[in-house]
Formats: C-alpha cells, sequence, structure tokens
C-alpha cells in the first residue's frame, strides 16, 4: 500500500469522523474535537498530494449504483502529478484553516450545521484533483460547493448582507456547475467512457472542440472568480467567517486554476491559437481590475477578494502565455511560463491564507474589518502584525517572498519569447509586450495595496475605540498564522525544489536548482537564489548596523511630546491619513474605470456663510462589471418572472386548462 | 575576487554619492544667482545627522529606526548589484534587472511605511503620492527592462552592458533611446526630482518624499537621507552606463578598475549637473500631471520593444 | 558612406521620427509641436540625405537640402508666426485626455509594425525598418486632427501625416521621382500658407480658432 493509498483511504474515514463529530459532540468543545479532526483531513490530504508527487500509483474506486436495479459505473479517485500539487495546497490550507477554526469559530460559525459542513467542503475540494474521471470530478465539484454554501450560510442571523452573499454565490456556483456538465458533455460525446485518459484519447474536433473549451473554460472561470463572473468574490469573502474565507480563497477558487490546467495540458492540448488570446484577455483583465478594485477598497475581506481576483488573473495569464508560446514551437520558454503559473498558486495559497487568517484575528479582536476604523494593531496584536505583513510582502511580490520568487518567473517566461525577426509570430509580438505592462501595473498598484493594508491596520494610531482596545488572539489563532507566515518566507528563500517539483507537476523540463537554494532557468539563461541575496544584504548591513549601534550608545533616543511641531497636535488620530484618503489620488487618476459616487456636504456656521461648521465626506465604489453587466440581466430576470406571474392567476379553470392542454400535447407527441 | 571588486564598488559609490549631491546643489545655486553651501555639505550633513540623537514621539514603534536602516541597506545591495565600474558579477547573485528592481522597491515601500507609522497626516500624505507613484512606474520600468533584454536576449545588466561595449553603435539605435529617455524619466519620478518631486521644497503640501520623514531626525534622518541619495547613484549611474558605455571594466584588473572609477566618476557627476541645471528651469507639475508624464514614458519604453522586433 | 554608419544614421533618424510623433500626442502647447515638427523636418532630411548618399543619388541629397529648408525651417517658421500673431500657445480643446491620446498612439504604432512587417521582411536592409515609423507618423498625424480643435493643431496633424507619407515613400519607392515630391512639398506649402492667411482673416472676424467655432458659419 503506497502513501497515496492511504492517503486515499483515510480521507473519507477522517472527514466521517469530523461529521459526526460536529453533530454529536456538545457547544464547549465541538470546535476544539472538530477543529482537530478537519485539520488531520487536511494533513491526509497533503499526504495524499505528497504521494501523489512521488509518483506513486494510488487509487480508490466506488462502485456505484442501485444495488441490483441499476449500474452506473465507478467513480475513481486516481490522483497524478499535477493533482498532486493541488492536493498538497487543499489539504495545507484546509488543515491551517481548521487550525485556526477551532480558536476562531464561536456562536453562529461553531454551530453543529457549520462545522459538519467543513469536512464536507474540505472532502469535496480534495476529491476534485484526486479524480480519475468526469463524473467523479463532478461529483467532488458538487460536495465542495454544497458545503462552502452552507458555511458562508453560518452567520445570516446577525447580518442581513450574508443572505444576499448566499445568493450571488449559490447562483454563480450553479452556473460555474451547469457550465460544466455541459462541457463535459461534449467531450465524452465523442469519447468512449468517461476516465480522463478515454477523454484525452479521443477529444472532440473543430466546433464541438470549441464548444467544449469554451463552456469548460467558463465553468471554471467563474469558479476562479475572474472578471467579469467575480460578482461572488466580494460579496461571499466577506461574509464567510474568515477561516473559511481562507479556505474558499486560498483553495478552492484554485480548483479553477487546476480544471484550466487539466482542459489545456490533458484534455485538449491543440487548441486553436484564439483560445489562448481568449484566455489571455480574461487573464490580463482580472488581473488588472482586480487590482484596481482592491487598492480602492477599505473593507479589508473585500480588498483580499478582489486581490484574490487579481492573482487567479496572473494565473490565467501565465497560462495563455505558456499556450500561445506552446503553439509556436517555443517550448523551452512555455514550460518557463507554466512553472510559474504553479509557482503563483502555491504563493497565493500561502499568502492568502496568511492574510484571511489575520484578516479574521483583527476581526476577531476589533469587531471590525473596515480599515478606516483600524490603526495601530502592531503595538496591540504584534503576533498577527509580523505574520500578516509577511502574507503582504508576498501579495506585494517582495524579496524574500515566495510572491516575489513566481512574479520573477512569470516576468522571465515573458520576455523570453521569441518575437524578434520577420519569422517571428505577429501575435505573440504584440502581447508579449502588452502583457508585461499589464503583469508591471499589477505588481505596481499590488505594491500600493498591501502597503495599504499593513501601513493603516498596523501602524500609527488607532483610529477608534476598538482598535486601541484590541487585544492579541490565543495562541490556536496565531500559530496556524505563523506557521503559514514560515511556508510563504520559506518557498520565497528556498525556491530551488519547490519549482522543481512544479516542473514535474507539469511536465516542464529546463528548471535547474542553482546556488544554496535557488532556482536556475537555463533556457532563459536566469538564475534567482534568494539564500545569496539575503546573505549579501546581511554581508552589507554589517557595517550599517555597527554605526547604528556604537551612535545609539553615544546618543540615545529620546521621546517628546512633538517631534516636529508643523503637524500640529499628535494627540487627535483622527488627524492621519485614512485607507479612503490613502486610495484617492488612484480613484482620481482611474475615475473613469471605477466611477465612483461622492457626495460632499457642508455645513456653514449660522453666523456666516463663509465659515465651515462641519464638512461630510460619503465615497461609494460600486463594481463596474456588476453595474454594467449583471443589472440589466437581474432586471429582465424580474420582468419575465413579472410576465410568469401572470399565468398564475388562481383560477381553478386556468390550471385545468393547463392540464387539459398538457395531456393534448403529449397525446399528440405520442401518436406521432 | 569580484567579491572584493563589489566591495570596492560600494565604496566608491558611499563616498561618491554625497559629492554627487554636493555638485548637484551647487550647480543650482550658482545658477541661480546664489554662492552655494560648497560640494562637500552633504558629506557635513549626513556625519552630523548620524553623530545626533532621534527623537521620538510619544508611542512611536520601533519601525521608525528600522526603516532607514532598511532603505541603507535596499539602496547599498542595488548600487552592489548595479554594473556601475564593472562588469563582473557575483555568480549566485545575478545583476537581474528584475532583482535590483525589487531591491529597490523594498527600500520605497519602506518609506511608504514609515510616512505611514509617523501617525500624522502629512506622512500618510507623502506616503500616498509616494506609492501612487511607485506604483504608476512600474509598467515604465519593467517594458523598459523588456525592450534593453531582447536584442540580448537576457536581463542580466552585465550582459547587457557589455553588448553595448563590444558594439557601442547600438546606443543610438531608436530602441536604446526611446528606451532611455523613458528611463530617465523614471530615474527622475523614482528619486524624487523635478519635474516629479521638488527636493528643495519647504512647503508642506507640495511635498512627497520629504513629508514622509517629515517625523525624523537626527540618525534616522541621516540614514534616510544617504538612503535616498544612494538610490540616485544607483540609477542615474546605470543610465549613464547605458547611455556611455566607457570606461567600464571588463575584468578584474587593477588598472582597470582605477581607470572605471575615473571614467564613472566624471560620467556620473556631469550626469548630475546636467539634471541641475535643468531643473532651474523646471516647475514642478501638479501631482496629478505626474500621470501623464508616467504614461508619456511608458508609451516610449512600448515604443522601444516594438523598434525592438525590427532592428536586428 | 560606410555600411555600418547609414545603418546608424538611418535608425536614428528613425527613432527620432518616432520620438518626435509621440511628443507630438503629448505636448500641449502648440510653440513646442512647432519645435517638434522642426525636429521632425530635420530627421526626415536626414534618412533621405543618409539614403542618397549610400546610394549615391546626387538628387536624393538635393531634395534632402530641399526637405530640410522647407520642413525643417520654412514651415515651422510660418506655424510660429501664427502661433505668435494669435496668441495661442496651448492646446486646450483636445477631444482626449493626453493619457488616453498617448496609449491610443502606443496602439497606433504597434499597428503600424504589425502592419508593415511583410513590408520590412521583403527587404532586409536598414532602410525597410523606417517603414513602420513612417506609416507611425501617419496614424499618429490623423490621431491628431481627429482629436484637436485649434486650427494650428489641425495643421501640424496635416504636417505631420506629411511626414509620414513622405517618410515611406522615399523608402518603399527608393525615392518618389523628384518632380513628384517637390511638386507634393509645393502644395504643401500653399497649404499651410492659406491656411496661415484664412486663420488670420478668421482670427480677425471671430478673435477665436477653434474648427468647433466654424460650424457656426454656415448658419
Amino acid at each position: 500500500m503506497t502513501l497515496t493509498d492511504v492517503g486515499l483511504l483515510s480521507q473519507p474515514v477522517l472527514a466521517g469522523l469530523a461529521f459526526i463529530a460536529a453533530l454529536a459532540v456538545n457547544d464547549s468543545r465541538r470546535s476544539a474535537i472538530a477543529g482537530t479532526l478537519n485539520a488531520l483531513l487536511g494533513l491526509a490530504t497533503a499526504a495524499t498530494g505528497v504521494g501523489a508527487l512521488l509518483g506513486e500509483p494510488g487509487s480508490l474506486t466506488f462502485a456505484t449504483g442501485i444495488p441490483g436495479i441499476a449500474h452506473l459505473g465507478q467513480l475513481a479517485l486516481a490522483p497524478d502529478r499535477l493533482g498532486g500539487i493541488f492536493l498538497v495546497v487543499v489539504g495545507v490550507v484546509g488543515a491551517l484553516s481548521a487550525w485556526f477554526g477551532v480558536g476562531y469559530a464561536h456562536g453562529a460559525t461553531a454551530t453543529r450545521a457549520a462545522w459538519a459542513a467543513y469536512p464536507i467542503f474540505l472532502w469535496g475540494m480534495s476529491i476534485v484533483p484526486a479524480a480519475g474521471d468526469a463524473v467523479t470530478f463532478l461529483l467532488g465539484w458538487e460536495l465542495m460547493a454544497l458545503g462552502s454554501t452552507v458555511l458562508l450560510h453560518s452567520e445570516h442571523a446577525t447580518r442581513p448582507q450574508v443572505r444576499s452573499a448566499v445568493l450571488w454565490y449559490a447562483a454563480m456556483t450553479h452556473l460555474s456547475f451547469v457550465l460544466l456538465l455541459a462541457g463535459f458533455a461534449v467531450l465524452i460525446a465523442s469519447a468512449n467512457g468517461t476516465t480522463w485518459e478515454a477523454l484525452a484519447a479521443s477529444p472532440p474536433t473543430g466546433v464541438s472542440a470549441s464548444l467544449a473549451f469554451v463552456l469548460l473554460a467558463g465553468g471554471f472561470a467563474t469558479k476562479a472568480g475572474l472578471v467579469p463572473v467575480h460578482v461572488w468574490l466580494p460579496r461571499a469573502h466577506p461574509e464567510a467567517p474568515s477561516h473559511v474565507s481562507a479556505a474558499m480563497s486560498a483553495a478552492m477558487v484554485k480548483l479553477g486554476i487546476y480544471g484550466l490546467l487539466l482542459v489545456t495540458l490533458r484534455l485538449l492540448p491543440d487548441g486553436p491559437r484564439w483560445w489562448a488570446i481568449g484566455l489571455l484577455v480574461l487573464g490580463g483583465v482580472s488581473a488588472v481590475y482586480g487590482i484596481l478594485e482592491a487598492s480602492v477598497t477599505s473593507d479589508l475581506k473585500r480588498l483580499l477578494a478582489f486581490s484574490t481576483t487579481e492573482n487567479l488573473g496572473l494565473m490565467v495569464t501565465g497560462l495563455a502565455v505558456a499556450m500561445m508560446l506552446r503553439s509556436t514551437g517555443q517550448r523551452a520558454v512555455a514550460d518557463v511560463a507554466l512553472v510559474a503559473v504553479v509557482l503563483l498558486v502555491i504563493s497565493h495559497a500561502a499568502f492568502k491564507t496568511v492574510l484571511f487568517l489575520g484578516a479574521g484575528s483583527i476581526l476577531h479582536a476589533t469587531g471590525e474589518r473596515d480599515l478606516d476604523r483600524l490603526g495601530g494593531l502592531a503595538r496591540r496584536m504584534p503576533r498577527t502584525a509580523f505574520a500578516t505583513s509577511i502574507g503582504a510582502l508576498a501579495a506585494a511580490a517582495l524579496p524574500i517572498s515566495s510572491g516575489f520568487v513566481a512574479e520573477w518567473v512569470l516576468l522571465q517566461s515573458l520576455v523570453h519569447g521569441d518575437t524578434r525577426g520577420p519569422t517571428a509570430d505577429r501575435v505573440i509580438a504584440i502581447a508579449l509586450p502588452i502583457t508585461v505592462a499589464v503583469v508591471a501595473l499589477t505588481a505596481g498598484l499590488a505594491l500600493l495595496t498591501f502597503v495599504k493594508v499593513v501601513g493603516i491596520a498596523f501602524l500609527a494610531r488607532g483610529r477608534s475605540p476598538e482598535a486601541t482596545n484590541a487585544h492579541e488572539n490565543p495562541a490556536s489563532m496565531t500559530v496556524p498564522m505563523w506557521v503559514g507566515a514560515g511556508l510563504v518566507l520559506g518557498l520565497g528563500l528556498v525556491p530551488g525544489w519547490v519549482a522543481m517539483v512544479a516542473a514535474a507537476a507539469v511536465g516542464a523540463s529546463g528548471i535547474e536548482p542553482a546556488g544554496l537554494a535557488g532556482v536556475a532557468l537555463p533556457s532563459v539563461n536566469a538564475l534567482l537564489d534568494p539564500v545569496s541575496l539575503v546573505l549579501m544584504s546581511l554581508a552589507v548591513a554589517v557595517p550599517i548596523a555597527v554605526i547604528t549601534v556604537r551612535a545609539a550608545r553615544k546618543a540615545p533616543r529620546r521621546t517628546v511630546d512633538l517631534p516636529w511641531g508643523c503637524g500640529g497636535v499628535r494627540v487627535d488620530p483622527t488627524m492621519q491619513y485614512t485607507a479612503t484618503s490613502y486610495a484617492e489620488p488612484l480613484v482620481r487618476i482611474f475615475d473613469d474605470a471605477l466611477r465612483p459616487t461622492r457626495d460632499l456636504d457642508v455645513t456653514h456656521t449660522v453666523e456666516s456663510d463663509y465659515l465651515v461648521r462641519e464638512v461630510a465626506y460619503r465615497q461609494r465604489m460600486v463594481d463596474q462589471v456588476e453595474r454594467g453587466l449583471y443589472e440589466p440581466v437581474i432586471r429582465l430576470l424580474w420582468r419575465i418572472g413579472d410576465q410568469a406571474r401572470r399565468l398564475q392567476d388562481g383560477s381553478v379553470h386556468r390550471y385545468l386548462g393547463f392540464s387539459f392542454a398538457a395531456l393534448v400535447v403529449v397525446l399528440l407527441v405520442v401518436t406521432w | 575576487m569580484t567579491a572584493l571588486a563589489v566591495a570596492w564598488q560600494i565604496l566608491v559609490a558611499v563616498a561618491l554619492t554625497p559629492v554627487l549631491v554636493g555638485v548637484m546643489r551647487q550647480v543650482r545655486a550658482r545658477l541661480e544667482g546664489r554662492v552655494g553651501a560648497g560640494v562637500g555639505q552633504p558629506w557635513r550633513d549626513v556625519r552630523k545627522l548620524l553623530a545626533k540623537e532621534p527623537l521620538a514621539a510619544e508611542g512611536a514603534g520601533p519601525l521608525m529606526s528600522a526603516v532607514p536602516v532598511i532603505l541603507v541597506i535596499s539602496s547599498l545591495v542595488s548600487v552592489a548589484l548595479v554594473p556601475l565600474l564593472g562588469i563582473a558579477t557575483l555568480a549566485w547573485v545575478p545583476d537581474d534587472l528584475f532583482v535590483v528592481v525589487s531591491v529597490l522597491l523594498v527600500g520605497t515601500v519602506a518609506l511608504a511605511l514609515l510616512g505611514l507609522e509617523s501617525g500624522t497626516a502629512f506622512g500618510g500624505m507623502g506616503s500616498s503620492r509616494h506609492m501612487m507613484i511607485a506604483a504608476l512606474v512600474e509598467p515604465t520600468v519593467l517594458v523598459a527592462v523588456y525592450a534593453l533584454s531582447v536584442p540580448v536576449g537576457t536581463t542580466a545588466l552585465s550582459s547587457i552592458l557589455q553588448a553595448r561595449m563590444s558594439d557601442p553603435t547600438t546606443v543610438i539605435s531608436p530602441v536604446s533611446l526611446l528606451a532611455l529617455v523613458a528611463l530617465s524619466i523614471v530615474v527622475l519620478a523614482e528619486t524624487g526630482r523635478l519635474p516629479v518631486d521638488n527636493p528643495a521644497t519647504h512647503l508642506e503640501l507640495t511635498m512627497v518624499h520629504e513629508a514622509m520623514i517629515l517625523e525624523s531626525s537626527g540618525r534616522d534622518l541621516g540614514w534616510l537621507e544617504l538612503g535616498s541619495w544612494l538610490r540616485l547613484t544607483a540609477l542615474l549611474g546605470l543610465v549613464v552606463n547605458l547611455a556611455l558605455p566607457w570606461g567600464v571594466a571588463a575584468d578584474l584588473g587593477v588598472g582597470a578598475t582605477v581607470i572605471a572609477t575615473l571614467a564613472f566618476s566624471v560620467k556620473l557627476l556631469i550626469a548630475g549637473s546636467m539634471i541641475a541645471a535643468a531643473e532651474v528651469f523646471l516647475a514642478k507639475v501638479r501631482l496629478f500631471r505626474v500621470p501623464e508624464l508616467l504614461a508619456g514614458s511608458f508609451v516610449l519604453a512600448f515604443l522601444s520593444v516594438t523598434a525592438s522586433y525590427l532592428l536586428v | 558612406m560606410t555600411e555600418s554608419l547609414f545603418a546608424q544614421t538611418v535608425a536614428t533618424a528613425t527613432g527620432l521620427l518616432m520620438l518626435t510623433a509621440v511628443l507630438q500626442v503629448w505636448r500641449r502647447s502648440t510653440d513646442a509641436s512647432t519645435r517638434l515638427l522642426a525636429v521632425q523636418g530635420a530627421a526626415l532630411a536626414l534618412l533621405v540625405g543618409a539614403i542618397g548618399l549610400a546610394e549615391g543619388h546626387a538628387e536624393l541629397v538635393a531634395v534632402a537640402v530641399v526637405v530640410f529648408a522647407l520642413k525643417g525651417v520654412l514651415l515651422p517658421w510660418v506655424l510660429a508666426r501664427t502661433i505668435a500673431r494669435s496668441g495661442i500657445h496651448r492646446e486646450d480643446s483636445s477631444a482626449v485626455n493626453p493619457v488616453s491620446g498617448l496609449l491610443a498612439a502606443a496602439g497606433l504604432a504597434t499597428l503600424a509594425y504589425a502592419v508593415s512587417r511583410p513590408l520590412v521582411a521583403l527587404d532586409a536592409g536598414p532602410a525597410a525598418h523606417a517603414v513602420p515609423a513612417g506609416l507611425t507618423l501617419v496614424l499618429v498625424g490623423f490621431l491628431v486632427l481627429l482629436t484637436r480643435h485649434r486650427a494650428v493643431s489641425q495643421v501640424i496633424g496635416f504636417l505631420v501625416i506629411d511626414n509620414g507619407i513622405a517618410t515611406v515613400a522615399f523608402l518603399t519607392a527608393g525615392g518618389v521621382p523628384l518632380v513628384v515630391e517637390l511638386g507634393v512639398l509645393l502644395d504643401v506649402v500653399l497649404v499651410v500658407l492659406i491656411l496661415r492667411i484664412l486663420s488670420a482673416r478668421l482670427e480677425l472676424a471671430h478673435g477665436e480658432l477653434d474648427l468647433h467655432d466654424l460650424r457656426e458659419l454656415h448658419d
């Protein structure tokens, strides 16, 4: 029995135990026991992934059907290397989130229903990348959707926004499921069986291949939260309990990327050029739009949700570039792009877990997720602040974090596509520089966004009583964050072997370990060794540190009331810049894209119109995609609904008429 | 041996930086009809500031003293990575342009956090503007990097420079000209020079860089000043070497290094003087016209990439 | 003229043409636009002269001198006079903001490069590489014509288009026949002089020089 087998077998067992424990244990100990079992389920999933990555075969099959009446075929779990990567991601994220939930969940988030839904959600997520055929895949997909919807629903009694979020989420999830169902149906129609091997062996051709691709890409893009089907993310992530937001954002949406990789690498590998162009546009628009919305948002969890759209957009961009390069025979550079996609997946999973858990920790301590009302938390909650800052470092793609490595590999693949000379491909020659610009703008705005998050939430002084009276959370909440932060730094410092594993998962060659723990890309002539960079920085830092320490001994820091007079009074924290004012220049620059609504009320004193007593400023950001695309559709649905209401007017005769008409139609059809 | 060369490069940069700033200030003062404080004044300022005690407000965090040190280290590492004197690089820390940009960004971000940590309205204002400029500069930087890397096939600065040294005519090709103009605008924006930011301003409402460091004093301010100046040396030195690749040492020999040091000093100081002279005639543009300037530089960088496809 | 010097001269001239085209979209000051036009004319003359020297055509060199005199000196000078007389030093009635204009210019340049690729592939010589630059000039000139409303800006846009056409013509046809080119140049000069007189008259009558106001003339 291999590690993969053990993992696959232990998953349903642990999921069942966690489910039973959630229902059976009483309120006081439910979070501890169910949370621990869920964390173990996560670890089992991660172990399965490790097994699959090591290349150990393993499978688990269930025969399904109604005994004696119908046989529906076998459901098979047989993860390959690509699935292994995603199993590890899902497992580690699920385990950290469940661990955090032990301390975090209370009240409405720790009910029987909530903890019972968690193992369903987690197991569903682990079935998807392990599935060996389309039916099992869709089954896992539905379990995942079911579990996450129940979890999202948990705080509906206290906050009315939750209900609207659940509605949006359920609608978009079903849209995704229907698209996938239709897409796989097209694939299965031309194949002999439902397993991936069978589907890949005889793929459809021509129009039906494109139809399948569009349907599947649409379904996976909806789950991945790409523009314009991202609308559920900024609603569901803020309203879900934070540990669930972490699992949804860091693991669940990633399965959309797994789906896209599955389709483009395995099921339909030789698509026409416009597939890649379509994905490139989708990814580029998502990246820029996502981070732009994130940079001007003040709600911390909403901001993180939009940042998820941005990161998923970057992954799809990388995938599209890889497809494009492959189609022109530039395998080596395409491989680098694919490795970048996997590194982005791993990096985003690590840092988004930390950031959402950090947001949860802040929410737990202050009851606030509005950055405008936070501040000074670094002194009140140093452990949360430190871990979250490391997550933000990766989100801003700065060295020495995982985000930096992933973005570096992506950029290297972008600038090394062959674009020169009359023989080079024209589409690539136009697409690559635009993509570089898009990635760069995204990186720049991400920098601003996460400086805003860290600077406004943790630095300076509290902007509300809740922030000034916050207390650090217990270790059960801070330790999972620290583990996540450790992963972020670890991946950033020793990317060598991670990149090797990523390369093996997508069948890429030309990735080598280099330096102390770095990664080399010989095909594009590039090398990155973060450890050496750190050592060099330390060597440079030594003289600086010596000078500073000696000077500090002679002239120590002196604390005064007001170090600099012109700042005026330091006592009033409301004088500080808020998150909204921090992003104000950006809102002005991108006014045409964001179209904020602003209200400015100036109240004058009674004595004179020249004296201002009070200025009230309100700014509301409405998602322009939602306003332009969804509101008309929703209005149309309402209108159709109104029309349909006319069919029912309560008259018995009309209902009898319907039945009669139906009967006649059926008889006509039968006799035909 | 290479490590020694890198150490020498850092030493030269640190020694030259206050002189560069002094020359720039002196040129400007003379052109404006003032006597000026002398070329050595920035050096004396830094020495004085480093010896003085920093003042801290009640409840100010450790970031107030950590950020200046981080900024200096980030600037020093980028000075070490950029081939200012010679093209020899450390084997495991290549002078990859993306890495250089990221290392500089660490300093940018540290400064922005310092502005917020001070907890005053001006600090936040400066930080917000600083990050806005940094965010919008990013596309120009990376596209210009792309343009420079296309003819060479690598983003390693030393290889780019070597190609220019072996064939100096490539320097005046459209690719290179457009990329250099774009990069120069970036350097002005990143180092807070006119027309993006006025380093000599005393009016808080127009400040960007100065607003963030208003609360710092003594040793902290000394490091902050030195760190920001070193960024100027690194970036200006890079552009100068790309524009005039002559004199850069091709090997680690002592003779070549001495020539390279002299050549670099002369090139840098002349470039600095030219910027200072130009600044006399420039006014700071409105903050919301800075994006226009950056969009212009972006388009130049982009055209440079487009042009690079054809001029093989 | 050596091969590499020729290639470099052509490349520099091409770069200058592109640079001035972009700056033309960027700058709002009509004075600056006029100076840019002068630089553009000089770059064009440099290009023509280099081709003439490289291919040993004496008349092309002569054309270069004429081009420089007309496009580099005379026309900008006339324009500068017009601007000085009218007192309009800024184009303040543009239809798009500078950032959108610049991004549009970048898009047009990319389009020009993509379109002219097959042309460049035909001829591997360095001169062929300036074809996309000429095309860019034409497109950017149209952009200026479309988005700006001052009469002076219209003339500038028109001249940019003319420069672009001249660039493409010189490079692809190995030089338009001398007579034709000189004839065209003369036409352009006439157009500019007529516009100059017209604008002076209009200005006397209306005091403003915005094409939007011209629309009201037919009432």
